[in-house]
């Protein structure tokens, strides 16, 4: 197998999408949906793109959503009112421009922090907004008035008038721009970008380490998210020829997200079918069954259930229960192709190590956390192309010297030097895109994604840098990328695996995934927190065999308690005990050294 | 041209206001320290009690009924809504517990809406001696010097909850590591339960001492929980004296802005978070 | 029956089978090690044997109750007590709430007094909060708070670990002061010499696998199992 399969509906979605919204207004109308309706509905669901793309596939929970759709709103209502803009396209892009712009600033300070922080913070923004608007901006926005006589748009060519006063046009313009909102929203999904976005939801600090700035990744997408929101704004203002400052409203926000919610998160077209069972049931209840205000309990109900028990919302249940009916081909793969075994079984040779070059060099370095040494004057060589293990007690100060290497922990004194360069001030971003990753103790996997999602997150960071906003480009047409990760899926032994998502994997296998994210970003020094544990006995052998495989080519500093397999493997041995260096040399030195035993047996001698 | 008498009174209004948001924001904190969890219905629970006090209010025609009764159905709801939804999102991730926590708010408020429908109800505020005072440089309506009182003893009771009592030190213990206070052979989902409750509690009494105030509408939580947010990225999620600081700041802020230009207020307490968030991004008194 | 008896115990941490049918048994008043290199599975043993991690098949019984599945509060109130590797010291609490909150569910818990009497260190402290408190001062304290409560067996994960040789020895007094009063005592140890000291019988895990159940003295007597799963 080399590209991964090309799905033969890979415009599906796409097609269904586009025949829904042909068919929508010559057969909703007879159960209760009008124009007006639709047109809400598909204005709901362009915002909700937006919202989609932060939150379903970045993971990232605004509460704030109503200023972008606010702004982009009485932005574009504005300029129209005024006559500072005739065009209604025209002052609707502007609407979209500044709100993009107002998301840039407030996701500069909102993504600061995340989790619940990132929740609030965007909450208060989103009121602040509200604020503003019934205050400063009162000359501009009307305050409670709000921005009444919003034109239509209207296309004026020699020749030609159109205005989009019918309210089935209206519908219409609106189906095309959602349509179009949604092929973009796809290809961003489908584009390395909107990988990594993936990897962001999944696991940000593995994302950080596998070499991607998360950062940048994270504003960029709430910025797009903005876009959306502002142009959305825009398309009510002129629909109801009324831009109405609950735009900016808290409630605008909440309803956002609980039609994302309710829909569907991470499936794009959840928030429209959201959208739609909201303001039907709204007109429904409302009037037909006499109801009243009790429409919006019944949907909190409905909302606090799905939230229990479907969280993947209506979309997502429908796609499990098309997944339950035909499984996917992945779901009935064999588990393990024999071939490439063999392959491995293979003794690989190795040519030894270079003495010449220094691909590590620490020099007194040292950690304290408050009164406590983790690590104190570790002055360490290693050479390129070696194996170097590294042992010690518990607590001897092992994963806080890694995390040192890394750049996931900052040292308090010494430095750090790969390849000559001086790294002991760049973060884990940077050392991994200098070419050093680590596969850690703990499995740190991006466990909604394929195994060959997983390693493609890894291969990205080492084929686009840091960061790129390659918004339109598909992985799947990157051939070389592709073919790459084939190479690591047959090196870990995967390949038969490699469309199953990471949470059906056995845990020997997640472990040799946990390698192959290292891997992926095809580092020049590979650093390996016991790579060991928890497997098998046949499970080890096979992995000691393809760290020595990895190793051609390569530095490895190996972390592992499993003696037997460690001094098999490694050139030298660095001891640590205490937070310091305790010996170094070859396995056999080490061995033999009093005061190594010492140390691991406590002054019982043998 | 600054009045010094109504500069007091803005000052007053600013503690008033401040000191009810510390001890809503209190309730909000402590569970989040505690549970892990961040209540959105928390200001709706502040709406529930200021309906129950109504209700309570209205059957008796006394007040100090009215604050008892309402407390304490406030945080019966808040331990019902612990066993019976909370509880189940311990494990499960920040968002679920955010949006199922919104939703319950929800559910709530339109609950409320059902029953008494949307237009205000208004509790009559208790006079002790005469419904306005003077204060020699102010006059100032009597039942927020009032407020004033009972919230501050309030906070007081709280603290000394939270701080002198074997609960609280439990309590404490728990907020920063449950599983070992469970692990010393105290049942811990107890202690959350009685958290949840304590929390919904402190809101429930801020929501009748304030029904005289500014009257209950079934919306009334929506700002005061967005303020509550505020005051607690000010102060610093989970901590307790951060709340109190916060409600503080965040009341003379509003009340002192509105002296100049009433409709910055709220947009003056914004930019105040923002300047916190970009120099001290863990609050005032967070640690991390 | 023994007063102790764990029988073919195993647990996972997620999907990695980490303990594979272990099985420990202790009388009254035994004082027992549990050794093996890092990763090998002690802390989880302890770990499950507190209710900590779930042990999904198996079983744990105290002087016949049936503790496995059981959450830890009730495991602690039944007699096992964890001093866990961590210490998990609480430590915006003083030294004294420390320990007041261990006792509060113990039926009977220590008098303060005879824990003073036992720790001096930690009367001298009694005010200070947790996380001013020395590493050793620390680990007194996680053990104060254990032996508050009364315990039945107490579960001591690596005690002396990270200390100074000088408080170590102390630490080590306290143990063999304990064990001649009659404590029942799991002990798992990097040091070997401290905890064989202690300890007459000991076990060795590897990999999850019970490998070995002796007498110190036998164990001490065969250096090659020693190196093989302890040593290097």
């Amino acid at each position: 197998m080399t590209a991964p399969p090309r799905r033969r509906f890979r415009y599906l979605a796409e097609l269904v999408l586009a025949l829904v919204l042909v068919v929508a207004p010559f057969t909703l109308p007879y159960i209760g949906g009008n124009s007006d309706t639709l047109s809400r509905i598909l204005i709901w669901g362009l915002f909700g793109l937006g919202f989609d793309l932060i939150f379903g596939f970045t993971g990232l929970l605004s509460f704030g959503q109503a200023a972008f759709y606010g702004s982009g709103g009485f932005i574009s209502s504005y300029l129209l009112v005024s006559h500072t803009i005739p065009n209604v396209f025209l002052a609707l892009l502007i609407g979209l421009v500044g709100a993009a712009l107002i998301g840039l600033v407030v996701g500069m300070l909102a993504l600061r922090r995340s989790g619940i922080y990132f929740a609030m913070i965007t909450v208060a923004f989103g009121e602040m907004f509200f604020f503003l608007e019934n205050s400063a901006l009162y000359p501009w926005t009307g305050g409670e008035n709000g921005l009444p006589n919003v034109p239509k748009p209207r296309i004026t060519l020699p020749g030609f008038d159109f205005s989009f006063s019918d309210p089935w046009a209206m519908y219409g313009l609106l189906a095309v721009l959602f349509f179009v909102g949604y092929v973009i929203a796809r290809r961003i999904v489908a584009s390395p970008f909107g990988h990594v976005l993936t990897a962001i939801r999944d696991n940000p600090t593995r994302a950080q380490a596998v070499g991607h700035r998360i950062q940048r990744y994270k504003l960029s997408v709430f910025v797009i998210a903005a876009a959306y929101a502002g142009l959305a704004g825009g398309l009510e203002g002129t629909l109801q020829s009324y831009m109405s400052p609950e735009a900016f409203t808290f409630e605008t926000s909440g309803q956002l997200v609980m039609q994302t919610v309710i829909g569907g998160a991470g499936t794009l077209l959840g928030p429209l079918v959201g959208g739609a069972l909201w303001l039907y049931l709204r007109n429904e209840l409302q009037s037909a069954l006499s109801l009243g205000a009790a429409w919006k309990l019944v949907l909190g109900v409905v909302f606090v259930i799905l939230i229990m028990f479907l969280r993947r919302g209506i979309v997502g249940g429908i796609a499990d229960l098309w997944h339950m009916v035909r499984p996917r081909r992945e779901d009935i793969a064999p588990p393990m192709l024999s071939e490439a075994e063999e392959e491995v079984a293979a003794t690989p040779h190795r040519p030894p190590p270079n003495s010449e070059r220094i691909a590590i060099e620490t020099r007194g370095l040292g950690k304290r956390y408050g009164g406590i040494v983790a690590n104190e004057d570790v002055t360490f060589v290693v050479h390129e192309g070696e194996i170097r293990g590294l042992i010690g007690p518990n607590g001897a100060g092992k994963s806080t010297f890694f995390k040192m290497l890394t750049g996931e922990v900052r040292p308090s004194s010494g430095e750090i030097f790969l390849f000559g360069q001086d790294v002991t001030k760049l973060d884990v971003t940077a050392v991994c895109q200098l070419g050093v990753a680590k596969s850690y103790q703990i499995n740190q996997l991006f466990p909604k994604l394929t195994v060959r999602r997983n390693l493609m997150i890894s291969a990205l960071s080492r084929a686009r840098g840091d960061f790129r906003l390659d918004l339109f480009r598909h992985v799947d047409s990157m051939d070389e990328l592709n073919a790459d990760i084939d190479e690591t899926l047959r090196l870990l032994n995967l390949t038969g695996r490699a469309d199953v998502p990471v949470s059906a994997l056995a845990y020997g296998e997640k472990r040799r995934l946990e390698i192959g994210l290292a891997l992926g970003t095809d580092p020049k020094i590979l650093l390996l927190d016991e790579p060991l544990a928890g497997m098998s006995p046949q499970e080890r052998a096979d992995t000691v065999k393809l760290l020595k495989q990895l190793a051609i080519g390569r530095t490895l500093v190996v972390v592992e308690h499993d003696m037997d397999a460690l001094f098999d493997m490694a050139d030298r041995v660095t001891v640590l005990a205490q937070g310091r260096i305790l010996a170094e040399g070859t396995p056999a030195e080490v061995q033999g050294s009093a005061a190594v035993q010492d140390a691991y047996l406590g002054g019982v001698h043998t | 041209m600054l009045n010094w008498g109504n500069f007091v009174s803005q000052l007053f209004n600013g503690l008033v206001s401040g000191a009810l948001l510390a001890l809503i924001s209190a309730g909000l904190t402590i569970v989040y320290g505690t549970l892990g969890v961040l209540n959105l219905a928390h200001g709706a629970l502040f709406m529930l009690g200021g309906y129950a006090g109504f209700v309570a209010y209205q059957a008796t025609g006394s007040f100090v009924v009215a604050v008892v009764v309402g407390a304490l159905f406030v945080g019966l709801v808040g331990v019902v809504l612990e066993r019976l939804i909370v509880r189940f999102f311990y494990a499960r991730p920040e968002e679920d517990q955010i949006l199922v926590t919104f939703g319950v708010g929800i559910v709530i408020v339109e609950l409320v809406r059902y029953g008494f429908g949307s237009l205000s109800q208004s509790v009559q505020a208790p006079v002790l001696v005469s419904p306005i005072v003077n204060l020699g440089f102010a006059i100032y309506p009597e039942y927020r010097l009032l407020a004033f009182a009972i919230v501050a003893v309030a906070l007081a009771i709280l603290y000394f909850v939270l701080y002198r009592t074997r609960l609280g030190m439990v309590v404490r213990a728990g907020i920063e590591d449950s599983q070992m206070v469970d692990m010393l052979g105290i049942n811990v989902q107890r202690i959350f339960m009685l958290v949840f409750g304590i929390g919904a509690m402190a809101a429930g009494f801020a929501g009748i001492i304030n029904a005289p105030i500014i009257s209950v509408t079934p919306n009334v939580g929506d700002d005061i929980l967005i303020e509550c947010f505020v005051v607690v990225v000010i102060g610093g999620v989970g901590s307790f004296p951060g709340a109190i600081v916060g409600g503080i700041i965040a009341g003379e802020i509003m009340s002192l802005t509105s002296m100049f230009n009433p409709q910055l207020s709220q947009v003056m307490l914004f930019a105040a978070m923002t300047l916190v968030l970009v120099t001290r991004p863990q609050g005032l008194f967070g640690t991390r | 029956m023994s007063y102790l008896e764990v029988d073919k115990l195993n647990s996972y941490y997620g999907d990695s089978h980490i303990l594979f049918d272990v099985s420990l048994r202790l009388e009254q008043r035994d004082v027992v090690a549990l050794l093996g290199r890092n990763g090998a599975g002690k802390s989880t043993t302890l770990k499950s044997l507190m209710g900590a991690v779930e042990a999904r098949t198996g079983s744990i019984t105290l002087e016949g109750r049936e503790l496995r599945g059981s959450k830890s509060h009730t495991i602690a109130n039944a007699g096992l007590q964890l001093v866990p590797e961590e210490r998990r010291i609480f430590g915006g609490l003083s030294v004294e709430e420390n320990i007041i909150l261990a006792g509060l569910t113990a039926k009977p818990a220590w008098p303060l007094e005879r824990v003073y009497d036992m720790f001096p260190r930690l009367k001298e402290r009694r005010s200070s909060r947790g996380t001013d408190l020395s590493g050793g001062e620390q680990q007194m304290l996680a053990i104060a708070r254990a032996l508050t409560r009364n315990p039945k067996v107490l579960l001591l994960d690596e005690p002396f670990e990270g200390l100074a040789p000088i408080i170590v020895r102390d630490l080590l007094a306290i143990c063999e002061r304990l064990a001649k009063e009659g404590q029942t005592i799991i002990i798992v140890e990097q040091n070997l010499a401290a905890a064989l000291s202690i300890a007459s019988r000991a076990y060795i895990l590897n990999n999850g696998h019970v490998v070995f159940d002796g007498t110190s003295a036998q164990l001490q007597a065969s250096p090659e199992i020693l190196s093989r799963y302890v040593g290097v």
